[in-house]
């Protein structure tokens, strides 16, 4: 049995005058389906999710959501949404915004309210003007969860969540996958895409560059390692061995970056003294641009179009 | 709709507060002035020599004296300083109806629920009305309960201070909507505010220069403050002549930027 993909972009491409954000994009995520979409700042995520919710029209191609034209207001009660700008008027609190969001969307459920409230930790009496940048968040995601939609769109949803609540966020992400939710989010850092996401989508400078499982991208990425001896080390002793791109020595601890498998660089790292701990220091998705893709940004890419 | 509407009256609800304070400030102002203007005969003298075009500026058109209520009430606050106060609070609202959200970053959140952008801003256009409606009975109101200390009610109807007062909301709504649609079709406050405001302001100068130049006459006709000050509704009540142009002009001027709304890219 083959699902319909809720969120489908085909060919979708803007242009702002003579700079193209978003070029010729394919996207597609199916019911059940967690696509990270990674990018580094102002490679067209915002763009790309901000032509999915209909606030820009594609200058080609098309965007749909739930076999909807993107913006059709019939599918909206279904989707979820996070932008990734969030303001609210600061005398409002969380409480009053769900109500008034509630009567729009026609739907209020306050145990679920309550129930997402308590797992985010999150306030809802408090007034946007007083919440931190954190707390926001929270009560962005609150609204975009809330009504328990079909298709869930966030755009740098973690920005300012401290690691506990992110994890709990992750958590409510992958509980609505396994309702057969379909989600999209965007994001710069890796890990939390790592974490949750199915497949992950790479852009850059406004184009799709890879769409791939997690596992399948952190085989292409460089990894860096940092090993600790008991003994000095020279940086000698790994240069020249397979997959080492780059060799820093700091008196006992030797920071390595590989570019492949990891087994020749420890092989020889086991000859050279005795090696007490080996710390990952991250698969950064900075280094992951840069294994990918060598060639230098040019200016275009850094304009971020909101 | 409704739930956009009443969620912009409730945010409004400070500034309206501060808006009818001033307005019944205003109003109290006037009527304890009015005495000292009252008793001043050397007044009627001095602005019976007006030009013209100065006289029509004041709302001094019908022959009304400055000592009288009418012509006090005319020439210090419905030909002026009413207007002036309701452009203001109407300008900078009806800006904010679409672009303001857009420069705050509030709208799309806003439009990610089942509401088009359209009803948005046509409930935001509903809650502007209302608002000034609310003002507007205020001033009326203040006007009413202030005028018999000082004797300033002397030969006027509460009807015609509601007449006069309807006239000059209905100029500020003619400008502010040209506000509006600049705003819902280009998304840019700072130019809906402008153009709002400089039209007002020519509109000002035009009418006051076309009583002395003939060959501007024609522009009476789409000029909302010759709609407002030829006929002096403080005098003569709320005739057609004054509520039907600013009527069409208001509901022409509201449609005409929501075509591009609907169709453009969201800041």
């Amino acid at each position: 049995m083959t699902t319909t993909p809720a969120v489908v972009a085909h060919g979708l491409t803007k242009r702002f005058g003579r700079l193209t954000a978003v070029a010729d994009l394919d996207l597609e995520v199916s019911p059940g389906q967690i696509l990270g979409f990674l990018g580094p700042n102002g490679a067209g995520k915002t763009t790309t999710i901000r032509m999915l919710m209909g606030s820009l029209r594609p200058t080609t191609g098309h965007a749909t959501v739930l076999s909807g034209q993107a913006g059709d207001i019939r599918v909206r009660n279904r989707i979820g949404y996070l932008p990734g700008d969030l303001h609210i008027d600061p005398t409002m609190t969380t409480a009053q915004l769900l109500r008034w969001y509630g009567r729009l969307r026609g739907h209020h459920n306050q145990e679920r309210i309550d129930e997402l409230a308590q797992r985010l930790r999150l306030d809802l009496s408090r007034p946007f003007g007083t919440l931190s940048k954190g707390n926001r968040q929270k009560a962005g995601i609150l609204q975009a969860l809330c009504h328990d939609p079909e298709v869930i769109i966030l755009d740098e949803p973690s920005t300012g969540l401290d690691p506990l609540i992110q994890r709990e966020f992750l958590a409510l992400l992958e509980q609505a996958a396994e309702r057969g939710v379909a989600i999209l989010f965007s994001s710069h850092v890796l890990p939390e895409v790592e974490r949750v996401a199915d497949r992950v989508a790479i852009i850059r400078a406004g184009r799709l560059v890879t769409v791939s499982t997690v596992d399948g991208l952190l085989d292409q990425a460089r990894h860096r390692l940092e090993l600790h001896f008991t003994n000095p080390v020279s940086a000698q002793t790994f240069t020249g061995v397979p997959g080492v791109v780059q060799v820093q020595v700091h008196d006992r601890a030797v920071a390595l970056t590989i570019d492949g498998p990891v087994d020749p660089a420890l092989r020889v790292a086991l000859d050279a003294g005795t090696l007490l701990r080996i710390r990952p220091t991250g698969d950064e998705l900075e280094d992951l641009f840069v294994s990918l893709y060598p060639a230098p940004q040019t200016a275009d890419e850094r304009i971020e179009v909101r | 709709m409704l739930p956009v509407l009443t969620q912009t009256l409730w945010r409004r609800r400070t500034s309206l507060a501060w808006w009818a304070l001033a307005m019944a400030g205003m109003c109290a102002l006037l009527a304890a002035a009015y005495p000292t203007v009252r008793d001043n005969n050397q007044l009627d003298t001095t602005f019976a020599n007006l030009p013209p075009s100065v006289e029509a500026l004041l709302g001094l058109t019908g022959g009304n004296l400055l000592s009288s209520p009418t012509g006090y009430l005319d020439s210090q606050f419905f030909a002026n300083v009413l207007p002036v106060m309701l452009l203001v609070f109407t300008i900078g609202l009806a800006s904010q109806s679409i672009a303001g959200d857009e420069a705050a970053g509030s709208l799309d959140l806003l439009l990610a629920n089942p509401i088009s952008r359209v009803r948005v801003a046509l409930a935001r256009l509903g809650a502007l009305i209302l608002l000034l409606a609310a003002l507007a009975v205020v001033c009326v109101l203040a006007l009413v309960a202030l005028a018999p200390a000082t004797g300033m009610d002397k030969g006027l109807s509460a009807a015609h201070v509601a007449a006069a007062t309807i006239a000059a909301g209905l100029l500020a709504l003619t400008f502010a909507v040209v506000a509006f649609a600049v705003g819902a079709a280009i998304g840019s406050r700072p130019a809906a505010v402008a153009a709002a405001s400089s039209l007002a302001v020519a509109g000002y100068v035009l009418e006051g220069l076309a009583r002395q130049i003939h060959a501007l006459h024609p522009v009476d006709a789409v000029n909302p403050w010759h709609w407002l000050l030829a006929y002096d509704p403080l005098t003569h009540g709320l005739t057609w002549h004054t509520w039907l142009p600013p009527a069409v002009a208001i509901v022409a001027l509201s449609v005409l930027g929501l075509p591009r709304l609907a169709h453009r890219d969201l800041h």
